[in-house]
């Protein structure tokens, strides 16, 4: 009888090893009805899933997260009995999520969520993303959202995804954050383990978690623990003031690359003309109406090429913009130009103009725009330090403008008129130089630069007919304390305003932060009254 | 040649000026209503739609019949967002155009700066806007809701269990009356329930201020320090709504992480925005378009029918509390001074006593004898994927108003 008791046994034990006998399977019905119940049911459910997750089958869990995204998406109706997964929210009939029969979504309430059941869905929804996504892909945002929430999460979960991955980057992340998640375990070891491994990730959470265990009697008791945590504490709170201090750099290096921005085009008309153009900020509205055309251009005749149509913009708002600054340049401004006075009431008046035209012809909502996922979001970089990406297209946005812009000024014959019509208006005409046609290219160029600006600025700031005016003081600003007439003024000047003000504005506040660089620019102006680069100016 | 004085420059100026601040539709025999939204500056895109609901209500009371026999003649202005051409428009429609009430103002700061001047008068002016309180003037009647029943039942809520057990605050506010008012009746409030004062920050920022970023960072740190759950309240205005959430959003913050409770929030802020990171986010209003019952339906197809009769530039499909409330206004004025039998401001102020309306919210309108409020529902709202907000939570009854806080 040895023999088919051996064969038996090994049965049994292939049978552990191929299906895994899980402690209970999920109450299918029951979740079902969780989750269509009311906010205490529907937070119950999902917790619950996370706990048993570790034990769950693969089957359970694709079929807790068909529901859940359902819920999420609004794609779950809920009628007398059972729930229903509709194709898309308010669809006429859905499936039975336990039978899969097609029936109809009459009558059916679409759960509203409240934040506490959309915390413990998106950890549900992270928990099954985790142990059973496709791709590592899948997998790692599945672990982002668990990570978030890692004091929901048994460590069950956690061993389970870690034991299943097979991407190494993946299962070397999944481990870490399963081992830091052990900061009160009850073995000393693992503790150790768990400090080092949430100082490597450090973040001002992290702080605040090890700062707690200050606390712990295991800090006073045991030296090894003590001298572990004091270590894994100074190295966060360094990591944190690096990425502080790295924010800080960043977030003036992108308030500097918008005030350059909308300045650069004012520093050459001013530079050039001795205009005050008013009109500069709707230069930069019209630019980013122009964004929004040819957004809607893609929409009809290229809908799969709609993400690049922040690309496709650049030279449309430039060339549109540059248009609109030359007509207006021809039809007003050439008649003012020895009366400075009324050159700036003209503009202000083409300002009030433009704005009332944008507002009555397309109306004074904001602008829907399109955001492509190279301008939205944004990636955690260094410990709390998060690169918003689109800053970045900002600030890279106004590098790529000021080389051109130098290369035009420097390098081209346009940008040699410019610059001998801009140090000697008379000198230039006697040597020949066409200096009203230069006026009126250098007017597009400046106008065309403001348009360059309104690109820049779609997925920044809201885009409705009165955006410009919120440019127009800080722009006149920062080409004044740059020395007017001087590109690489207006950049210093920019940088030095931006960076006061990210600097000022957690010590003192946004609205002193404003005052007190205001304040700053007039008694540096006081001392000296040509700005920071004073260029020779025509008489 | 005359010689052109300064004064009478000042005055033929003044001349001039009058007929371009004020478009009156000419009739005889009519009762004149005047309205203080702005349509040009930073609160047209929100103001701009109220002079609209006006029309459309007095349109309706015109197609019953009028008021007390009389037909309804609605005059606009634009006040351009600047607050103390608020005061002189106003002046002007009481004093020269002998209208029998105003509408209008969003912004405290305007209301503030029209308030002497009803005063003075002896006018009356609707208020729409839910606001601060602390202010009780028998020349303002206040159709939106003070603190106590608006602010104060969302806060409780996100600070209990239905909501994420909120411990401690960050409020970010623009820098004038309302905001700051607010957060101090919110930390008197919090000081009564024993919250300690290190559980909170507060923030200002200047009107139309854009950059967030260092403030977002700010949130963030202040959200990861121990203490509990954290919340923003959110008191900055106009555009700096829409700014303020992208850069959250961008950064990676969600509802479910620092939910913030936008309390000058509205569906019209959210139109330009992917409300798809937003999700969860919350405001408290009186009226939120997702209300149910047929008064609301039948409302927004009344809008959305006069918006393409009379080309309006505005969406269709967006009703905003401050809407309800405008259209509201001009129909308690009109039952109190059908009630009173005239249009006199003083009559017509006694006539208050007792009023009722059924709004579109789904509650109804009370007025007493005591003061100058209106009592309404309590809505809060849930941001959701179509740039809408769903109804969360909403009041069993309509609270009685209490103008004065308690807390501060």
């Amino acid at each position: 009888m040895v023999e088919p008791l051996r064969a038996l046994l090994a049965l049994c034990c292939l049978a552990l090893l191929t299906i895994p006998a899980w402690a209970a399977p999920l109450d299918r019905a029951a979740f079902a009805a969780d989750l269509c119940g009311d906010g205490t049911a529907q937070v119950r459910g999902p917790e619950g899933l996370v706990q048993a997750g570790g034990d769950l089958s693969a089957d359970d869990l694709a079929f807790a997260g068909r529901l859940l995204n359902a819920l999420a998406e609004r794609r779950l109706s809920c009628p007398a009995d059972g729930a229903l997964l509709l194709d898309r929210p308010d669809a006429p009939e859905g499936h039975d999520a336990l039978t899969g029969a097609v029936r109809p979504a009459a009558e059916a309430r679409a759960p509203i969520l409240s934040l506490r059941q959309r915390a413990a869905i998106e950890t549900a929804r992270g928990t099954v993303a985790l142990l059973t996504g496709p791709d590592p892909a899948a997998r790692a945002a599945g672990l982002a959202v668990v990570e978030r929430r890692i004091a929901t999460v048994p460590a069950a979960v956690l061993d389970r995804a870690r034991d299943a991955e097979t991407d190494a980057g993946l299962k070397a992340t999944i481990t870490g954050l399963a081992q830091a998640a052990a900061l009160s375990s009850p073995d000393p070891a693992r503790r150790l383990a768990a400090i080092a491994a949430v100082a490597a990730s450090p973040s001002g959470t992290a702080q605040a978690r090890l700062a707690a265990l200050k606390n712990d009697p295991a800090y006073a008791s045991d030296p090894a623990f003590q001298a572990a945590l004091d270590a894994g504490l100074a190295k966060v709170s360094r990591a944190v003031v690096i990425g502080d201090g790295l924010a800080v750099v960043y977030n003036g290096l992108s308030f500097a690359s918008i005030l350059f921005m909308a300045a650069a085009g004012l520093a050459i008309i001013f530079g050039l003309m001795g205009v005050i153009n008013l009109a500069q900020g709707e230069f930069i509205m019209l630019g980013a109406y122009a964004t929004y055309g040819v957004q809607e251009a893609f929409r009809r005749l290229a809908p799969g090429l709609l993400d690049l149509y922040l690309f496709a913009a650049i030279p449309v708002a430039f060339g549109a913009v540059a248009l609109v600054g030359i007509v207006v340049e021809a039809l007003i401004l050439r008649h003012l130009y020895r009366r400075p006075l009324m050159s700036l009431l003209a503009t202000w008046a083409v300002s009030l103009f433009l704005v009332n035209l944008v507002r009555v012809t397309i109306g004074t909502q904001n602008l829907q725009f399109a955001m492509p996922a190279y301008v939205s979001g944004g990636v955690p970089l260094y410990a709390d330090f998060v690169v918003t990406w689109n800053r970045l297209f900002a600030i890279a946005f106004a590098a790529a403008t000021l080389g051109l812009t130098l290369l035009i000024l420097r390098r081209t014959p346009l940008g040699l008129d410019i610059r001998a019509v801009t140090q000697n208006r008379d000198m230039a005409a006697c040597l020949g130089l066409p200096t009203r046609r230069i006026d009126r290219l250098a007017f597009g160029l400046g106008s065309g630069l403001a348009g360059l600006a309104g690109v820049a600025l779609c997925p920044i700031y809201s885009v409705n007919p009165g955006m410009g005016s919120g440019f127009i003081v800080d722009s006149f600003m920062v080409v004044v304390l740059g020395g007017v007439g001087s590109l690489l003024g207006t950049l210093v000047a920019a940088l030095g305003v931006g960076g006061a003000n990210v600097l000022i504005e957690p010590v003192s506040g946004a609205v002193a932060a404003k005052v007190i660089v205001l304040v700053g620019i007039i008694l540096f102006l006081q001392r000296r009254p040509e700005g920071l680069f004073a260029v020779r100016r025509r008489r | 040649m005359t010689h052109l004085t300064r004064r009478s420059f000042v005055g033929t100026a003044a001349l001039l000026a009058a007929p371009a601040l004020i478009r009156p539709a000419a009739a005889a025999d009519t009762v004149k209503l005047g309205c203080l939204f702005s349509s040009s500056g930073t609160m047209a895109n929100l103001e701009g739609r109220l002079n609209h609901v006006v029309r459309m209500a007095a349109d309706e009371i015109n197609g019953r019949g009028g008021v007390n026999g009389r037909q309804i003649e609605v005059l606009t202005s634009d006040p351009a967002s600047d607050w103390p051409l608020y005061a002189q428009v106003g002046r002007q429609m009481l004093q020269q155009e002998k209208v029998a009430a105003l509408f209008g103002c969003w912004t405290s700061v305007s209301r503030k700066s029209v308030l002497p001047v009803v005063e003075q008068n002896d006018g009356l002016l609707f208020y729409p806007l839910h606001f601060e309180g602390d202010e009780n003037s028998k020349n303002v009647v206040y159709v939106n809701s003070p603190p106590a029943s608006s602010v104060l039942p969302a806060v409780d809520y996100l600070m209990g269990p239905d909501g994420v057990g909120a411990k401690r605050f960050f409020m970010i506010g623009s820098d004038y009356v309302w905001p700051r008012t607010i957060n101090k009746q919110l930390k008197g409030y919090w000081k009564s329930k024993g919250i300690p004062e290190s559980a909170w920050r507060e923030e200002y920022v200047p009107f139309g201020f854009s950059n967030f970023q260092t403030l977002v960072n700010q949130v963030r740190s202040f959200a990861s320090q121990p203490g509990g759950q954290a919340i923003v309240v959110l008191t900055v205005v106009g555009s700096s709504i829409p700014d303020f959430l992208r850069e959250f959003a961008n950064q990676g913050i969600s509802a479910t992480d620092v939910p913030i409770l936008g309390l000058d929030m509205v569906e019209a802020d959210l139109e330009g925005l992917d409300t798809g990171k937003l999700v969860g986010h919350l405001n408290c209003w009186a009226y939120l378009q997702a209300a149910k019952g047929e008064r609301n339906q039948k409302f927004l197809a009344d809008w959305a029918a006069y918006v393409r009769a009379k080309n309006v530039p505005f969406s269709a499909d967006t009703v905003i509390d401050p809407m309800v409330s405008a259209y509201d206004s001009v129909n308690l004025w009109a039952l109190a001074a059908a009630k009173a039998g005239s249009f006199a401001v003083p009559e017509v102020r006694k006539a208050f006593a007792g009023l009722s309306f059924n709004d579109p919210s789904g509650y109804t309108l009370t007025m007493t004898g005591e003061n100058n409020y209106v009592s309404r529902g309590v809505f809060i709202g849930s941001v959701n994927e179509k740039r809408g907000f769903d109804v969360l939570w909403q009041s069993p009854n309509a609270p009685t108003p209490v103008p004065f806080s308690p807390y501060g």
